[in-house]
């Protein structure tokens, strides 16, 4: 795997965010579903800087919508996985197996 | 039901123009659900932390592909904008105030032009390089405020007079003034 394609920390929460909301994936839900699923305090704008990151990647798309009264007159950008983003959960998933394969954490418990 | 304007501007600015839209409108959305469950103090102090928050994130990106040419073209256009200023800077301490000071007993003057100039600069780069939204006139202004003070702060240049450092922020104030007024009427077009 090319050395850009690995997923970083914050971007393995993003998109299995995204995978978790389905079609109803945009900026507000996704950060608010990081927030309840993982209790970490995380801005608008980190998300959308990672979003941002990943479909240069090519591992999420995007499109604008309509906008609505209940944000203020503004448009949302719906966010999908596409399948190059589901193999680099797939891949990072495996990493993290092998990393952990034969590997007690109870033997480091104080 | 309008979140803190202090606080919008700050997410306006630092917003890519491309985004602009989805980040206010993701902030509102969130902002108007805690105002009906927690009250205005609970909401506006929660928009103010994600912008103060979300600005590094926001400046990191854009959703404009970077080239090489735009990238000439904006170290030249902050590098014109910093000499233009410097230039006008020292007409102010320098043989032209001096005598417009003697005719007239004041270099007032000055003090407009200089501004109207930065705020002319500041329209410009943010016209010419508006992928990059207020960013860039931010960053102008800054390296305007600093190529000055620098040399002054470590003695290695003279140090100038308390009217030319008015005229230096005032300069400064007036190019980030300029491209925002720039942005505006820019976003009241699209709106149009």
């Amino acid at each position: 795997m090319a050395k850009g394609a690995y997923l970083g920390e914050f971007e393995h929460v993003v998109l299995l965010s995204i995978l978790r909301l389905g079609d109803g994936a945009h900026g507000a839900k996704i950060r608010a579903e990081i927030e309840s699923v993982t209790g970490r305090s995380t801005s608008i704008g980190a998300v959308h800087a990672t979003l941002e990151r990943l479909e240069r990647k090519a591992l999420i798309t995007s499109w604008m919508g309509e906008p609505t009264a209940e944000r203020g007159g503004k448009a949302k950008r719906h966010f999908k996985i596409e399948a190059a983003g589901i193999d680099a959960l797939k891949e990072a998933r495996a990493t993290l197996e092998r990393l952990h394969a034969g590997v007690s954490l109870m033997a480091f418990v104080r | 039901m309008t979140p803190p304007a202090i606080a919008r501007a700050i997410v306006a600015i630092s917003a890519p123009p491309s985004d602009f839209e989805s980040v206010c409108g993701d902030l509102h959305e969130e902002y108007v659900r805690i105002l009906a469950l927690e009250g205005r103090p609970r909401a506006d102090a929660w928009y103010w932390s994600q912008a103060i928050r979300s600005v590094p994130s926001l400046l990191s990106y854009s959703r404009v592909p970077r080239s090489l040419s735009a990238l000439v073209l904006t170290v030249a256009l902050v590098l014109v904008a910093i000499v233009a200023m410097l230039c006008v800077n020292e007409l102010v301490d320098d043989t032209i105030a001096g005598a417009y000071r003697a005719s007239h007993g004041t270099a007032w003057i000055f003090f407009i032009v200089g501004p109207l100039v930065a705020a002319s600069f500041g329209a410009l780069i943010a016209a010419l390089r508006r992928s990059y939204g207020m960013r860039l006139v931010l960053f102008s202004a800054s390296g305007l405020l600093a190529f000055i003070a620098v040399p002054i702060l470590f003695q290695w240049s003279s140090r100038l007079s308390a009217a030319t450092w008015i005229l230096i922020v005032a300069a400064s104030a007036s190019m980030c003034i300029g491209g925002a007024l720039y942005h505006l009427a820019a976003r009241r077009r699209l709106k149009d």
